[in-house]
């Protein structure tokens, strides 16, 4: 995780404290106000990471079932509730279903040194 | 055979609790629900039954990551259970169950029941169009959109999707062992399929796929008409379930569809009126492009006239 007092630099859109998402919880967020979450973040064995709401199954398809719902119950994996697809919270790595070996796409981030997640807009 | 069409579909699920709020966000009445699990029915007692994914009473999936364990089908009479069991006898173990059902597997790795039907009959209007010239009109008074605050429910298990992997054993399965028939047939892709009891277009649509795709696409419910379904899908999205894709319109089929996410490691959908094919139909043919499986597809705006919280120029630019 990146860490930087410039965060609030032309460019990054701020998401949220980075400490409101927990441990094995997941968010999703609309930065470009496009009406649906475009990216979603996770925190998995302490490290946040956040990857495009986009299967790489099916071009674009959404992954949550419900607003924020990205995680299985045990918030091991990250799963696509189109089809099934599992993947690993810190790699974006799908290891199991329809897109097996394929992995989620990278979105960059900070955290400012107040604790505020951005990202790139 | 006279199979009717779905009864129950069975899944497997890891958060009971999560599972049962989106199936009654649904719309779906929750009977002998617990920490374990229980059943969801639409209005004629047709249902989803989840579990917990370690109860040791769960029949296997075709592969480890299909949450749907068990596929149960209703026919009509003692009769056609019997028939049924002695037909699969012949290559495969039938086991008859404690409540009288049957189970077994079929072709492609599902497991399968069958139980005397125990759809509930009900009556109750569909939605009706009323257009200058026409027949059959809602009575007057009587309003086309469902009001805010109306309780809609499913009415029926409709149908389910399944991935297979040989989608011509598939078939074969269905249609030389159980009677079932081929009603439209995406090319490449795979067949609708409606059993001898129904004349809904389709009960099961199987999609040729990769061996590591094996499972489900979607399943869904049978709901009153578009609006109220379109409605229903609307304070589904309101709640802050993920949409896939509608409301729109089918082609083969005609049924007016909205996909989406869930839990159950597949779509749900939601659908109304569908075509009734008999015997004499003719299955027709087509590439299973986008473009030949959606007639229409429907886009909600929210604002649409000039007023507080509009543009000076206006919302369309």
């Amino acid at each position: 995780m990146a860490t930087t007092r410039e965060g609030a630099r032309p460019g990054w859109v701020r998401l949220c404290r980075a400490d409101e998402i927990e441990e094995g919880q997941s968010r999703g967020f609309d930065p470009d106000d496009e009406g649906q979450d475009s990216l979603f973040v996770v925190r998995w064995q302490g490290q946040l990471h956040a990857w495009r709401n986009a299967c790489p199954h099916i071009d674009g398809a959404p992954m949550a079932w419900r607003r924020d719902a990205y995680l299985n119950a045990a918030g091991t994996r990250i799963v696509c509730h189109a089809h099934g697809a599992e993947f690993m919270p810190d790699s974006g790595l799908c290891v199991q279903g329809p897109c097996r070996g394929e992995r989620l796409g990278h979105i960059e981030f900070v955290v400012d040194a107040d604790g505020e997640l951005f990202v790139k807009s | 055979m006279k199979i009717v069409g779905l009864e129950s579909l069975v899944f497997a699920v890891d958060d009971v609790r999560s599972a049962a709020r989106f199936l009654v966000d649904y719309g779906l009445t929750p009977v002998d629900v617990s920490d374990r699990g229980g059943r969801f029915e639409a209005m004629d007692g047709t249902a989803v039954v989840i579990a917990r994914q370690d109860d040791p009473a769960l029949p296997p999936g075709p592969t480890p990551g299909c949450r749907l364990r068990k596929t149960v089908m209703g026919v009509a009479d003692e009769a056609t259970l019997g028939a049924i069991a002695a037909e699969l006898r012949r290559d495969r173990e039938v086991r008859r169950l404690p409540d009288g059902s049957i189970e077994s597997i079929d072709d492609c790795g599902f497991v399968i029941g069958f139980q005397v039907t125990a759809r509930r009959p009900f009556v109750l209007p569909s939605e009706i169009s009323n257009a200058p010239g026409g027949v059959v009109f809602r009575p007057v008074n009587s309003l086309g959109v469902p009001p805010p605050g109306s309780v809609i429910r499913p009415r029926s298990l409709s149908h389910v999707v399944y991935f297979v992997p040989d989608v011509m054993k598939a078939e074969a399965f269905y249609v030389n062992r159980l009677g079932f028939r081929c009603t439209d047939r995406f090319t490449g892709t795979g067949p609708f399929l409606q059993p001898a009891g129904s004349l809904d277009h389709h009960t099961h649509f199987l999609i040729g796929a990769p061996p590591h795709m094996h499972g489900v696409e979607h399943f869904t419910f049978h709901f009153g008409g578009p609006s109220e379904m379109i409605t229903n899908g609307y304070r589904f999205v309101e709640k802050g379930y993920q949409a896939f894709w509608g409301p729109g319109r089918h082609i083969l089929g005609s049924n007016w569809f909205w996909y989406f996410n869930s839990p159950f490691g597949c779509h749900i959908e939601m659908d109304a009126d569908m075509d009734q094919h008999d015997a004499s139909w003719q299955p027709r043919e087509a590439t299973a492009s986008a473009d030949n499986s959606q007639t229409f597809l429907l886009k909600m705006r929210r604002k649409w006239y000039p007023g507080p919280g509009i543009p000076e120029n206006g919302d369309y630019a």
